[in-house]
C-alpha cells in the first residue's frame, strides 16, 4: 500500500505514545523507586536488604510462592481435561462451556471474592460439608484457612488456564488420536502418547499465565484469608498505600516480577529440554 | 491376509443418510478401489471399515470375524491417512515402530528392527532418526505407510493418499503401492476421486454414487460395459446417443437408413446407445472395417497436440470425438462418424431410470 | 468427537462439566440469591425472598457515587482504548511497518504484565511528580490496560477481512477519509465493538489499580463493595454486586443484538 508514508505512523503514535507515557513510566519509576532510599537522596539497597532481613516478609513471599504453585498445579490438572473435552466435543457443548468459563470473568473479582466468603462464612453452605475441618476449617469456616484461598483463587484461575490450553489443543487435529488407534493404542493410551505430549508447550504457557496471575494477586487472599495470612502482594498493597513506603513496596514489587520471570525461564527451558 | 465382507451398511449422519445399504465382498489379498464422485460416501464406508465411524445398520466382517462392534484399535487394520497424520513429537523410526509397540508381543530391540524392515520397504531406512517435519510430502507418505504394513495387519486402507502430491510423484506413487502390493498380498481397499487412479491401480473397482454401488468389476469390464448411467457419464469419456433397440437393430432417434447392428448386450426397447469418443472415427464417408455409421453434421474441431476434439451433431444430438492427431482434420460441415458395435454398448432406459436419483 | 470413546470417558466428562459449571457459577449465584434476603444478615440460601435491598442498593449514596464515578471512568477508558487501539491495529495489519513485530509487542505488554505493578507504579509516580491520584489518571490507566484487547479482536478481524477492498475504493476515486468510512471502519466495526466492550469491562470490573489510587474523592463501585466487605456487610452489597453483573450481561446481549458481537470471532 502507498498512500501516505505517514499514515500508518500517525495512526501508531497516539497508541504509543500513551504506553510509554501511562504504561512504561510507571513501570521504570517503580523499578528505579525500588533503589532509591526511602527519606530521599542517593541509589540504595537498603530496601532490599530490609526486605532480605524480615522473617515477616520473607514469609509472606514464601506463602505467595507455595500457594501459587499449588493453584497453578490445581487450575492446569483441571484445565487439561476440560480443554481437551471442549475440543473434541459437539459445537453447542463446547459454546456452552465456553460461556460458562468465559461468564466469570466478566464479572469483577471483588464480586466472585464475595460469593467465596460468603459460601466460606461460618454460617455458609461450604463449612458444613462433612470433612471440612480436615482442610483447616474452624470457629470461621473456611475465611482465614490457606485452603479457602486456595479454593477461592484457583476459581479465578481456571478460566485462564482452559482458555490458554483450549488454543493448543484445537491444533493437535484428530486425524493424530484416529491414526494412533488404528495402530492399536486404544483411548487412553492415545492421551498418553499422543495428545498429552503434544498439548504440552500450550499447557506450559497455561501455567507460567496462571502463576503469574496468581502470586500478584492480593483481593482474594485478603478477603478470604485474611490479614493474618498475608502474600507478597498483599504486603505490597498495604505498604503503598497505608504505609505510603514506596521504595519499599517497588522492592518487594521487584521481587514479586523477578520471581515471576524466574519461572517462566524455567518453563521455557524445561520445554526445550524435552526435545 | 483376510476376506472383508461388507453386509448391508447404513450410515446416517444428522438425517441425511449417506451409505444407503452397502453389500461388498473383498477377496483376501485384491487389491481393490472405492471410487465416486465426492459425498458419495467411500470415505464414510473406510471409515466405517476402519472403526472410525459405526454404521447404524449392517455387519462387517473380517477374515469371518464379525467385528462391527469392536474398536478400531482392536481390528488389526492398517490405515494410512490422506494427511498422513504422522506423529510430529515422534522420530520416524517410533512412528513406524508406534504400532508394535502397542501390540506388545515382542521385546523393544524386535519391535526396532521389524520397523527398520518396514522402512526398507519403502526406501526411508536412511531417515529413521528425523522428524517429520523434515520430511517431504512424498517422503512423509512413506514413512505414513511403513508406519501402516509394520504390524502386519490383515487390511490396508488407504484415504486418498495420493491427492496431496504433484502428479509426477503420484504416478511413482501409484506404481509404487501397485508394487507393494504384489509383493506382501495384503488385502488393500484404496479410495479415491480419481478414476485413472482406480483403473491403474485396482483388480477390482467398486464404483458408488450417492451412498449406493453403482458397480463391481474389473476396471477394463467398467469401462466397456458400464451398468448404469452413472457409471457410463464417470468412467472415461462416452457419448449417450437415444435411440431404440428392436429386432433388427438399433434406429437411433432421427437417423434414417437401416437399422444398425446392436452390441452384445441390447434388450429390446427404449435407451441410449454408449459409444467412447474415442471409438467413433470422423470421415467423409463411411470408414472401412466399422459396421455402423451415421451422417453428421461437424460442428467445430479443438486441435490439442496429441489429439484432436471435434463436436459433430448427430440428428439434432451433440456427440464428441477424440481422433488422433496424425489424420488430415475434417472441416466443418457434412460429414460421416463411424463405429464398430462391438466397441458400442447399449444402456435400456429401465436400467437408466432404477438408478436415477 | 473421535468415535468410540469409552463409556467410562464419557461418563467422567459429564461429572468434569458439570462441577466446572458449578465451580464457575456458584459464586456469581450465591451473591445473587444473598442479595434476594430479607434480614440483614448475609446468607445463602436467603431467608425469606425480598427486593428491598435492591432499592437501598439503588438510592443509597453509598453506591451511587461510586456507581457514576466507576460508569463515567469505563466509558471514557474504552473510548479512549477504542480510538487509540484500533488506530494501532489498523496501522499494522494494513501497513508493512519495519519493527511491526516488536511495535505489536509492546502495545499487547500490558497483558503481561502483572497490574499490581501497574498499581504501585502509577502511585509512585504521580505522588512523587504530581499531586497524588485522581480521576484522569485511573482513566489512563484503564485505557492503557484495554487497547492490548482492542487491539487484539481488531487486529483479528482484519486479518480475516479482505485487503483488496480498500484498493478497490481507491481505483474507484475514494480519498483517505472516504477509504476510513466506507471501507475500513466499516469492516473493522465488529472488532472494534468487541474490543471496547472488552476495555469497558475491563475498567468497570478493576478493583487492584482502583484500590491504589484510591482517595476519598476517588471510589469507584467495586472499591466500594471491598470496603463494604472488609467492614460492614449488609445485604446491599450483594445487591450491588448483582447489579454490577447485570449490567455486563445486559450489555453484551444489547451489542451482540445491535452489531453481532460474535462476529468478531468467527
Amino acid at each position: 500500500m502507498t498512500i501516505s508514508r505517514r499514515e500508518p505512523w500517525l495512526l501508531l503514535l497516539p497508541a504509543v505514545a500513551l504506553l510509554a507515557l501511562g504504561f512504561l513510566t510507571p513501570v521504570v519509576g517503580m523499578l528505579v523507586s525500588s533503589v532509591i532510599a526511602p527519606e530521599g537522596g542517593g541509589v540504595t539497597l537498603s530496601n532490599f536488604e530490609r526486605l532480605f532481613g524480615s522473617e515477616y516478609y520473607l514469609g509472606a513471599a514464601e506463602r505467595s510462592l507455595r500457594l501459587s504453585l499449588i493453584q497453578t498445579a490445581l487450575a492446569v490438572i483441571l484445565a487439561t481435561p476440560i480443554a481437551y473435552i471442549m475440543s473434541r466435543a459437539t459445537s453447542w457443548v463446547r459454546t456452552a462451556v465456553l460461556v460458562v468459563v468465559i461468564l466469570p470473568l466478566l464479572t469483577s473479582v471483588v464480586v466472585r471474592t464475595f460469593g467465596w466468603v460468603v459460601l466460606m462464612g461460618p454460617a455458609g453452605a461450604l463449612s458444613s460439608l462433612p470433612g471440612i475441618e480436615l482442610l483447616g476449617a474452624g470457629s470461621q469456616g473456611l475465611l482465614g484457612t490457606e485452603a479457602g484461598v486456595v479454593i477461592a483463587m484457583v476459581q479465578v484461575l481456571l478460566p485462564f488456564a482452559v482458555l490458554t490450553i483450549l488454543g493448543v489443543m484445537s491444533s493437535v487435529k484428530q486425524e493424530l488420536e484416529e491414526a494412533s488407534r488404528m495402530l492399536g493404542a486404544n483411548f487412553w493410551r492415545t492421551l498418553r502418547h499422543v495428545v498429552i505430549p503434544l498439548s504440552l508447550p500450550g499447557i506450559a504457557s497455561g501455567a507460567t499465565l496462571v502463576f503469574a496471575l496468581s502470586v500478584s494477586s492480593f483481593i482474594t487472599p485478603r478477603l478470604v484469608g485474611g490479614v493474618q495470612l498475608p502474600v507478597l502482594a498483599g504486603t505490597i498493597y498495604v505498604d503503598s498505600t497505608v504505609g505510603l513506603d514506596w521504595p519499599f513496596a517497588a522492592a518487594q514489587s521487584v521481587l514479586l516480577f523477578a520471581g515471576v520471570i524466574l519461572v517462566i525461564a524455567a518453563t521455557l527451558r524445561l520445554g526445550k529440554v524435552d526435545r | 491376509m483376510s476376506t472383508l465382507t461388507i453386509s448391508s451398511i447404513r450410515k446416517s449422519f444428522k438425517g441425511t443418510e449417506v451409505l444407503r445399504g452397502i453389500d461388498l465382498t473383498i477377496e483376501s489379498g485384491s487389491f481393490v478401489s472405492l471410487l465416486g464422485p465426492s459425498g458419495c460416501g467411500k470415505t464414510t464406508l473406510l471409515r466405517c471399515i476402519a472403526g472410525l465411524e459405526t454404521p447404524s445398520s449392517g455387519q462387517i466382517l473380517i477374515g469371518g470375524d464379525d467385528v462391527t462392534a469392536l474398536a478400531p484399535e482392536r481390528r488389526r487394520l492398517g490405515m494410512m491417512f490422506q494427511s498422513y497424520a504422522l506423529f510430529p513429537h515422534m522420530t520416524v523410526l517410533e512412528n513406524v515402530r508406534f504400532g508394535l509397540r502397542m501390540r506388545a508381543d515382542r521385546s523393544v530391540a524386535e519391535q526396532r528392527k521389524a520397523a527398520r524392515d518396514a522402512l526398507e520397504v519403502v526406501r526411508m531406512e536412511g531417515y529413521a532418526d528425523r522428524l517429520p517435519t523434515q520430511l517431504s510430502g512424498g517422503q512423509q507418505q512413506r514413512v505414513a505407510l511403513a508406519r501402516a504394513i509394520a504390524p502386519e495387519p490383515r487390511v490396508l486402507l488407504l484415504d486418498e493418499p495420493l491427492s496431496n502430491l504433484d502428479a509426477r510423484l503420484r504416478d511413482d506413487m501409484q506404481i509404487e503401492l501397485v508394487e507393494l502390493h504384489r509383493r506382501l498380498g495384503l488385502t488393500t481397499v484404496f479410495v479415491t476421486h480419481d478414476q485413472h487412479e482406480a483403473m491403474t491401480m485396482s483388480d477390482t473397482v467398486v464404483l458408488l454414487n450417492d451412498g449406493s454401488v453403482e458397480q463391481v468389476g474389473e476396471p477394463e469390464d467398467i469401462y466397456r460395459r458400464p451398468a448404469t448411467h452413472f457409471a457410463a457419464d464417470f468412467i472415461g469419456a462416452a457419448n449417450m446417443i437415444a435411440g431404440e433397440a428392436t429386432a433388427q437393430g438399433i434406429r437411433l432417434d432421427g437417423v434414417p437408413g437401416d437399422a444398425l447392428p446392436r452390441p452384445d448386450n441390447a434388450t429390446n426397447g427404449r435407451g441410449s446407445l454408449v459409444v467412447r469418443t474415442e471409438s467413433i472415427v470422423v470421415g467423409h464417408s463411411p470408414a472401412t472395417g466399422y459396421d455402423s455409421a451415421a451422417p453428421v453434421t461437424v460442428l467445430t474441431s479443438v486441435f490439442r497436440g496429441a489429439e484432436v476434439i471435434y463436436v459433430v451433431e448427430l440428428a439434432g444430438q451433440r456427440v464428441k470425438v477424440t481422433a488422433p492427431a496424425n489424420v488430415p482434420i475434417v472441416p466443418a460441415g457434412a460429414a460421416v462418424a463411424s463405429w464398430a458395435s462391438s466397441e458400442a454398448f447399449w444402456l435400456s432406459e429401465t436400467t437408466v431410470l432404477t438408478h436415477e436419483r | 468427537m473421535v468415535k468410540s470413546v469409552p463409556l467410562v470417558a464419557k461418563a467422567a466428562a459429564v461429572v468434569l462439566l458439570a462441577f466446572l459449571a458449578l465451580y464457575m457459577l456458584v459464586p456469581i449465584i450465591v451473591v445473587a440469591g444473598a442479595s434476594l434476603s430479607e434480614s440483614r444478615f448475609l446468607a445463602f440460601p436467603p431467608t425469606g425472598l425480598s427486593l428491598e435491598w435492591y432499592v437501598v442498593a439503588l438510592t443509597s449514596d453509598v453506591y451511587l457515587g461510586p456507581l457514576q464515578t466507576s460508569l463515567l471512568i469505563a466509558v471514557v477508558a474504552a473510548v479512549i482504548a477504542a480510538t487509540l487501539g484500533t488506530a494501532a491495529a489498523l496501522a499494522v495489519t494494513r501497513f508493512p511497518l519495519p519493527f511491526s513485530g516488536a511495535i505489536q509487542s509492546f502495545l499487547l505488554s500490558p497483558l503481561i504484565v502483572p497490574t499490581i505493578i501497574m498499581g504501585i507504579g502509577t502511585l509512585t509516580l504521580v505522588s512523587v511528580i504530581g499531586q497524588g491520584p485522581d480521576l484522569w489518571v485511573l482513566v489512563v490507566v484503564h485505557a492503557v490496560l484495554g487497547i492490548p484487547y482492542v487491539m487484539r479482536t481488531v487486529t483479528g478481524v482484519m486479518a480475516r477481512s479482505d485487503r483488496f477492498t480498500e484498493e478497490a475504493a481507491r481505483t474507484l476515486g475514494a480519498g483517505t477519509w472516504s477509504r476510513y468510512r466506507f471501507v475500513v471502519l466499516p469492516m473493522a466495526r465488529p472488532g472494534i465493538v468487541a474490543g471496547a466492550f472488552f476495555a469497558f469491562n475491563i475498567s468497570f470490573d478493576d478493583a487492584v489499580i482502583a484500590l491504589f489510587l484510591r482517595t476519598p474523592q476517588l471510589e469507584t463501585l467495586p472499591i466500594a463493595i471491598y470496603g463494604r466487605l472488609e467492614f460492614s456487610t449488609d445485604p446491599s452489597v450483594a445487591a450491588v454486586s448483582t447489579l454490577m453483573v447485570l449490567i455486563t450481561v445486559v450489555t453484551m446481549i444489547a451489542l451482540e443484538k445491535a452489531i453481532g458481537l460474535g462476529k468478531a470471532f468467527v
